[in-house]
């Protein structure tokens, strides 16, 4: 059943749910932003519709919800290991299509690779729900488009919502949600997606093997080594990544109680690969470049066959400090990738 | 709802120090890895680090460790009795099947004696198993040698060569274990051999050029990798390289795999 | 050329006397540094009419027009009306029929009423700089129609940051934008860029503490400047919404001391800022007796004493419960001549109503 409610229905229905659930949405933290006088989009619990930032894309992804950026998930007490505790409360998260499309990709490694299932991942997912966000276009750092990523199946959601300045436009598909919206005038709506962006990405070809190790060799990445550096902002902004170091943590002055605590980690930050008394293996902001790029647009997909380990969200190239853009790195790939082949006779 | 990266508790039975900065563990426990996986060692307050099995018997196991890093530090202020905790054993061990009636070259650098070790022990106690054992251990120093005494005992039952880097030391060869390389007779046995190579990066791969350059075939030759890693079962993401997960996939690489990975 | 011109006059309604007798150098205020583009069509038309086609960058950020003649100044300061009115009444309030606050009505063809205090100049600030705190121009303009228009004079530079690109340090009153930060544990994954940034860049005052994996802060030494915000990959440090101020009294250039300001103010707010520049001019009287003479607020606090200058500059002011004050200031001068402040008794100022 589809509804529309103004904005006072709209914060009316979203508090009746926050009682029930934990409802997350994309919010302003006014004058958080990462210059003076600008403000921080992310992820939070929301208890009235007009708390939601619907009208541009949130400058952190909705993959903070389920994997925090910190998290304990053992605690000490002298000589025993005891797994935290996870709240029972459902969520509801408010998010786009590349966000939602994130998690399948964030779940093939959670909840997959070599046959572990990552407990602290598991509990989190199947306690969300997600509302899909009607998607107004996004800006000129998405292409989700391209990467196949601007659409979910009804079955992804539990409602779609279209936000406009007079409320918004509901279409509930859980039936466990109806109930919030009885009384509300019915309405016709089905949410719409983004069928085409400003900007398009042309994945390169990685296929063939000896392409893929000159591509690695290729003098192209230097360039990184100039301008990158190495902060890990896209990654953290990144929908898809899921990389973390786990850090154990002594609570104050006794030595005997603590926490053993996954933290969000990034392949870009310098140490990532760095074992202790040894020396790193991607030394330079190029060779990092190099592992990330080929990671999203080559090594996931080999492993997990289905796609691309990006949804084309954009963020990475919209909180890069050093205003480098991951489109414009995949042009300068399929570039290198069109000399090698034309080198090797490949074409 | 199982959790994978919970640890156990394991008493440490006894502590043996191979050299100054390597100190063999004994630690109860019933798990039976494959020679060549490894366990996650963990310590509450300190954290958890990737540790090669390097021997085991019924009840127990054997860690050999270098002390280098915040985990290994603490690990060696534990003594007989204290607790250790455990969770593993992970990824993908020695093909031992695959070696089985062959020609047996072990190549090592340094620790990387270590991950090999519980499987050189098995050779020596089922003699019949392989056919014979090439073992090339090298070291950076007289400092740097662990496991004297099977260093001692695997010279009667094994074809051994054993060389320090650069220092001399009586019975032992000097120079970096590439140098003897040459020396073992891969024309003699046909396709009847199996290679297996473990220690610091620059040494595997500069070993396994030579390996193939002596006419050793690419598919009979197998590595050992050491990576950083948080969660070993394939999520934190730290030890990936290219599409493979040295946690899942390894430690134990086949070279063809292993010689076009790139970190 | 034969002139009888009062060059002091000349000066007070902002036109500078050249090498050339009988010809000027318009200088128009431009507060903050910032003011729309198309008033540079005004100084174009100025200079290519009535000075020698040539402009100027004021060192205090004046649009300085020089080949001006004395002749033409009555048409020049004519065209300036609509100038002065759109940028000093109309965009900073600057009620120009007064004279340090005292009626004074002004006359609209007759070009500025004084020269003091002088143009407040600023960096681009946060309007535009990745490192600025705080929006310097729109201070200036609120900074404006207190002490212009006055016979006293204060030169007044403000920078967007600690950074000081804009030498809050050398000038009498300079205000340096900062922030408090924030800092949210939850988000912190203890990449130390905060920390190295911190190192290279700042105070040293932060440190990753390897048992926790979380920054510490030495608060006592943090200068402000927010690097921590900017550099952090997951927005763990924030500025909080109040911008702070440091006020840096007394620095100065010349041919005498010249000196670096020292800290008067440290993370002051806006009302207290304000609050002490509009007790600029009673200090500025009683340390000259009520007669204004051409000297720079850094002389008239060496003539007064520091102590006698906070007793003053923050008489009725509120500080904000942040706002830390400085108990007594030693600057460290360039002398020029060496124990050249030794002089006969005579020769020495004088400070404080004269008999």
């Amino acid at each position: 059943m589809s509804y529309i409610l103004n904005t006072q229905q709209a914060d009316q229905v979203l508090g009746a749910l926050a009682q029930t659930y934990g409802v997350y949405a994309p919010k302003r933290f006014a004058n958080q932003g990462r210059y003076s006088a600008t403000d921080c989009i992310r992820y939070d619990k929301v208890t009235r519709a007009s708390e939601i930032v619907w009208q541009v894309k949130s400058d952190y992804p909705a993959k903070e919800v389920i994997n925090p950026i910190q998290q304990a998930i053992f605690y000490f007490t002298e000589d025993e290991y005891r797994a935290s505790k996870c709240k029972e409360q459902p969520i509801l998260i408010f998010a786009r299509p590349c966000d939602i499309n994130a998690q399948k990709i964030q779940a093939k490694i959670y909840a997959g690779n070599g046959g572990f299932t990552d407990m602290y991942y598991e509990r989190m997912r199947e306690r969300v729900k997600f509302v899909l966000m009607d998607c107004n276009g996004g800006d000129d750092t998405c292409f989700c488009v391209s990467m196949g990523a601007n659409t979910v199946e009804e079955s992804d959601y539990a409602a779609a919502v279209r936000f406009s300045e007079n409320g918004m436009e509901v279409q509930v598909v859980d039936p466990e949600l109806e109930p919030y919206f009885a009384g509300c005038p019915e309405s016709a709506f089905t949410p719409a997606f983004v069928t085409e962006n400003e900007l398009k990405v042309t994945i390169p070809d990685l296929e063939d093997k000896e392409v893929r190790l000159a591509l690695k060799k290729h003098p192209m990445w230097q360039e990184y080594n100039a301008r990158c550096v190495s902060c890990g902002a896209c990654t953290v902004a990144c929908s898809t990544c899921t990389c973390f170091t786990t850090r154990d943590v002594i609570y104050g002055d006794n030595p005997e109680v603590g926490e053993r605590r996954r933290v969000t980690a990034s392949c870009q930050i310098a140490g990532f690969d760095q074992m202790a008394g040894q020396r790193e293996f991607r030394a330079t902001a190029g060779d990092r470049m190099r592992y990330k790029v080929l990671h999203k647009f080559h090594d996931y997909k080999a492993r997990f066959g289905d796609r691309h380990m990006c949804v084309g969200c954009g963020r990475c190239t919209h909180r890069c400090p050093e205003l480098i853009s991951l489109s414009a790195t995949i042009n300068k790939v399929n570039a290198a990738v069109e000399e090698i082949k034309a080198g090797m006779g490949k074409v | 709802m199982n959790n994978p990266v919970q640890p156990y508790p394991c008493k440490i039975l006894g502590v043996k120090r191979e050299s100054e900065h390597e100190w063999t563990f004994r630690v109860a426990c019933d798990a039976r890895p494959q020679h060549g996986q490894f366990m996650q060692l963990s310590i509450p307050m300190i954290g958890e680090a990737p540790i090669s099995v390097s021997a085991q018997g019924d009840g127990w196991l054997e860690f050999t460790i270098r002390n280098v890093g915040k985990v290994t530090n603490v690990i060696f202020e534990k003594t007989a009795g204290d607790t250790l905790f455990l969770r593993g054993p992970y990824g993908k061990g020695w093909p031992i099947e695959q070696f089985q009636g062959k020609h047996m070259v072990v190549i090592t650098g340094g620790t990387g004696l270590a991950p090999v070790r519980s499987m050189l022990n098995a050779f020596a106690a089922d003699p019949g198993y392989v056919k014979d054992v090439t073992l090339i251990c090298g070291f950076k120093n007289e400092e740097g040698i662990v496991f004297h005494n099977e260093l001692e005992a695997w010279k009667s039952q094994f074809q051994t060569i054993y060389a320090l880097d650069n220092d001399a030391k009586e019975d032992w060869r000097t120079g970096m274990v590439t140098a003897f390389v040459k020396e073992i007779p891969f024309a003699d046995w046909g396709d009847d051999y199996a290679v297996v190579v473990v220690g610091p990066p620059p040494m595997m791969k500069f070993t396994g050029l030579e390996l193939v350059k002596c006419g050793a075939k690419v598919e009979n030759i197998w590595m050992s990798f050491e990576r950083k890693m948080s969660c070993a079962i394939g999520k934190c993401g730290h030890c990936r390289i290219d599409e493979v997960y040295v946690c899942l996939d390894g430690p134990v690489f086949p070279y063809a795999v292993a010689r076009d990975l790139v970190d | 050329m034969n002139r009888d011109i009062n060059v002091k006059k000349m000066r007070l309604n902002c036109f500078r006397q050249s090498k050339v007798p009988g010809i000027f150098m318009l200088q128009m205020r431009v507060p903050g540094g910032t003011v729309a583009a198309k008033y540079l069509t005004y100084v174009e038309h100025i200079a290519d009419t009535w000075g020698d086609g040539t402009f100027h960058f004021g060192t205090r950020q004046t649009f300085d027009i020089p080949g001006i003649p004395y002749d033409s100044i009555p048409a020049v300061n004519a065209y300036l009306e609509q100038y002065i009115r759109e940028v000093d009444q109309e965009l900073c309030g600057a009620d120009l029929d007064t004279v340090a606050h005292e009626p004074h009505p002004w006359d609209p063809k007759s070009g500025y009423p004084t020269i003091g205090a002088r143009n407040i100049t600023g960096c681009i600030g946060n309007y535009h700089c990745i490192c600025g705190n705080i929006n310097t121009f729109e201070l200036a303009r609120k900074i404006e129609p207190i002490i212009f228009p006055s016979h006293y004079h204060i030169k007044i530079n403000i920078s967007g940051c600690p950074n000081d690109c804009n030498k809050a340090h050398m000038c009498d009153f300079g205000i340096i934008g900062c922030a408090k930060l924030d800092y949210h544990p939850e988000r912190c994954i203890g990449c130390a860029r905060c920390v190295n940034q911190c190192e290279h860049a700042a105070t040293r005052v932060l440190s990753l503490n390897e048992g926790t994996g979380k920054v510490e802060k030495d608060p006592c030494c943090c200068v402000g400047c927010a690097e921590c915000a900017r550099v952090c990959p997951t927005s763990a440090w924030t500025r909080r919404e109040q911008p702070f101020y440091k006020v840096i009294l007394g620095g100065r250039t010349g041919r005498q001391t010249p000196r670096a300001g020292k800290m008067f103010l440290n993370w002051a707010s806006e009302d207290v800022v304000l609050g002490v520049l509009k007790n600029w001019q009673k200090f500025s009287a009683w340390v000259m007796d009520y007669k204004p003479e051409y000297l720079h607020g850094g002389h008239l606090i060496d003539r007064a004493g520091y102590k006698k200058f906070k007793e003053i500059i923050l008489e009725g002011v509120e500080l904000n419960p942040e706002c830390l004050v400085a108990e007594d200031i030693f600057w460290h001068e360039t002398e020029y001549r060496s124990n050249f402040n030794v002089k006969p008794m005579s020769m020495h100022h004088k400070a404080g109503p004269q008999s």
